[in-house]
């Protein structure tokens, strides 16, 4: 059996951002799933930056891993807040009928 | 061969024959690392394709957890458990809140949902595609990033490493970070709490400020006289 | 402290999680394979004393719950930074103190925005 190096958590990381992507297409009207998807890229990135960082026993990966932490809970917290905000004036959360803005 | 604090698949200069003990113990950790994995690549794949949206947010926190015990397994023991306490414990409570306060037909919102299919799948693996080349052929010049490098003093604790850079060498991001958390408290604040008119509502500050002078009269009461 | 002695603190947690998950479904198989299994349509079906259920389980409730639960997040995180802070107030300095006073000064004031706004009381 092979070490487990760096190359694996990379491989993995890669596989959850593509997932994260495709969900974000494959539910592309329901906002809530789209959240937990950016929920999933933003884990798939903290994995590769703790993984650079143990690989060079450097701290400023996890350093930053924390920051990314903050911005996402921030980031769910607005982004929910926003979203039940729109339902209470529009009764809908089906992305199509966010469209106000469109030009 | 293991230094201390570093993971012990650093280059190694001069290859070592492993002893039993160290293949045993390489085989128990890559053990765990394809179990971890394996069950977060599932539940990721199951958020995005489940039927029902509680579903989903449950296995976004079964996602977390796998991904706390891959961070235990890279020495990142903190970070671990904060993805625990803030993420299962606070973002996918938020989450399921969200799923249950909003009263939505969620199999309308899956109508259609097989027509980017392609396009998506197209996307998704041209993407995995590029990762993976990428991935398969990188190689890390240690010694270009090492005058940027924050090293992990070796005696101590994780957490007490982390604690040692977070308020000093990053002490501005660490405060950029607390004004991110400020506009988010005021931004959903402004964004969800509407006073509803009408309401009686407990005001401490008249209550404590009552005082018996004002409101209390004691009366001498002639017996078969009363009160006028 | 070498990565495998590290992982060996974990031993109990992995110790305690397959019993957990081993007890777990072979409660849920014992009953699946002990029990009498004789369904049908009344059985299955779901059971609201005598009458056909109306509406979803999931019901509306208040915003504010949800209020609640997003200032509970922002001082959660709030309590994880304090925590390497506290192990380490030894060794950094007072710059280190003074760069988590500034940090909680500015949570300061957004908790008293939101006290301010009646964001904490229940109506």
């Amino acid at each position: 059996m092979t070490m487990i190096g760096p190359t694996h958590f990379l491989f993995l990381s890669a596989i959850l951002f593509t997932l994260g992507v495709f969900g974000i297409f494959l539910n592309r009207r329901n906002v809530i799933v789209i959240l937990m998807s950016i929920e999933l890229i933003l884990l798939s990135v903290t994995i590769n930056m703790v993984a650079f960082s143990s690989l060079h026993g450097d701290l400023t990966g996890q350093v930053f891993s924390m920051f990314i932490l903050t911005v996402a809970a921030a980031e769910a917290a607005i982004g929910l807040a926003i979203l039940v905000a729109f339902f209470r004036n529009k009764s809908t959360i089906a992305i199509e009928d966010i469209s106000t803005l469109k030009g | 061969m293991v230094t201390a604090g570093k993971r012990n698949w650093l280059p190694i200069s001069k290859p070592t024959r492993p002893t039993g003990k160290e293949r045993q113990q390489t085989m128990i950790e890559s053990l765990f690392f394809y179990v971890l994995s394996g069950v977060l690549v599932l539940s990721a794949l199951m958020v995005i394709s489940a039927q029902n949206p509680v579903h989903a947010v449950l296995f976004l926190i079964l996602a977390f957890f796998n991904a706390a015990g891959l961070f235990v397994l890279l020495g990142a023991e903190f970070l671990a458990m904060i993805l625990v306490i803030v993420y299962v414990g606070a973002v996918a409570v938020l989450f399921l809140f969200v799923v249950m306060m909003l009263d939505i037909n969620f199999a309308e919102l899956r109508r259609g949902m097989g027509r980017y299919l392609p396009l998506s799948g197209l996307v998704g693996t041209v993407m995995l595609v590029e990762f993976f080349w990428i991935f398969s052929k990188w190689t890390s010049d240690t010694a270009a990033v090492a005058p940027h490098m924050r090293h992990a003093p070796l005696e101590v604790s994780n957490t007490h490493a982390l604690g040692q850079v977070l308020y000093t060498h990053y002490a501005y991001i660490f405060q950029l970070s607390g004004l991110i958390l400020l506009v988010a408290m005021i931004g959903a604040i402004t964004l969800t709490l509407r006073h509803r008119p009408n309401v009686r509502r407990q005001e401490v500050s008249r209550q404590v400020d009552r005082h018996p002078k004002d409101v209390l009269r004691v009366e001498k009461i002639n017996s078969g006289e009363g009160v006028s | 402290m070498a990565p495998q002695e590290l992982l060996l603190n974990y031993l109990p947690i992995v110790v305690f999680l397959v019993i957990a998950t081993g007890l777990a479904c072979v409660m849920v198989l014992a009953s699946f394979i002990a029990a009498k299994q004789k369904p049908d349509a009344e059985k299955l079906s779901a059971y609201e004393c005598g009458f056909e259920p109306f509406g979803d389980a999931r019901s509306k409730f208040d915003v504010r719950f949800y209020l609640v639960s997003i200032l509970f997040i922002i001082f959660d995180l709030e309590i994880a930074f304090l925590f390497p802070w506290a192990v380490t107030l030894g060794s950094i300095g007072l710059y280190g103190f003074w760069s988590m006073m500034v940090f909680l000064g500015v949570l300061t004031i957004g908790f008293i925005y939101e006290w301010r706004k009646g964001a904490l009381d229940w109506e």
